[in-house]
């Protein structure tokens, strides 16, 4: 068996991978908080606590796919392979990480809408004069 | 080099299964607290039990994964494997969490509509 290059795309593999998530996670739930404040009518606690588990919801479920994907079916040969398959894969991970990360902002939006609507609905009516 | 593999993979999900578990135990406690109408022992307690109910899941489920794994021969094999049963193990994790927080959604939802119209 011919030694491949294998071991070395996964360990260029894993770590870009990491850290690409935990930056777009990182990001995205440091801003996240002013959506939650709003959602929840500025109650902080709940909002942390909700802020907290969307995030670590999203850590695993990024993280899990992109370990799910990690493996390279064949041996690979040369380096130039080697540098295509690793940006393609990189590539497609970038852009399912962008998927990601504008769906749950479309989430955030949505129940921010919700909310106001609400507030709004039970909001009391104004005064009549006369 | 099974032996290896399934020590990094122990070490690993343990980890995470700690990690995760606490992360939940602690910003869970504001919905349940919520949902039993500010009781707070009982929601200590029901708390805790979730949290164990949870390690033990996870945990046991992490360990009847190795009766499936194959034989490893080369280093990069080993890497895989590793990696491939990790993300099973957090794919699961997540699905299991979306579906709580869907819960805990449905019922506080559900609660509102009744006792606050």
């Amino acid at each position: 068996m011919e030694p491949t290059l294998n071991f070395i795309a996964y360990l260029i593999y894993l770590p870009v991978v990491i850290i690409l998530t935990w930056y777009v996670a990182h990001t995205l739930f440091k801003n996240s908080k002013v959506f939650m404040l709003d959602i929840f009518h500025g109650k902080t606690d709940i909002a942390t606590a909700t802020n907290k588990l969307f995030e670590t919801g999203f850590y695993l479920l990024n993280l899990g796919f992109a370990f799910w994907i990690m493996e390279i079916s064949y041996g690979i040969g040369s380096n130039r392979s080697m540098l295509e398959v690793l940006s393609a894969k990189i590539g497609g991970f970038c852009i399912y990480l962008g998927i990601m990360l504008f769906f749950n902002l479309y989430l955030f939006f949505r129940g921010r809408r919700i909310a106001k609507a609400k507030s709004l609905a039970l909001a009391p009516l104004p005064k009549v004069e006369g | 080099m099974n032996t290896l593999a399934y020590i990094i993979y122990l070490l690993i999900t343990y980890l995470i299964t700690v990690r995760v578990g606490f992360v939940f135990y602690r910003n869970g406690r504001i919905f349940i607290l919520d949902l039993l109408k500010n009781d707070v022992s009982l929601t200590d307690a029901i708390n805790r039990i979730l949290l164990v109910g949870y390690y033990l899941v996870n945990l046991g489920y992490a360990a009847l994964m190795i009766s499936t794994w194959d034989e490893i021969i080369s280093w990069t094999g080993l890497l895989f494997s590793v990696v491939f049963m990790t993300s099973k193990i957090l794919l699961t994790l997540a699905v299991m969490h979306y579906c709580n927080m869907l819960v805990i959604y449905l019922i506080s939802k559900r609660n509102k509509s009744i006792f606050h119209p």
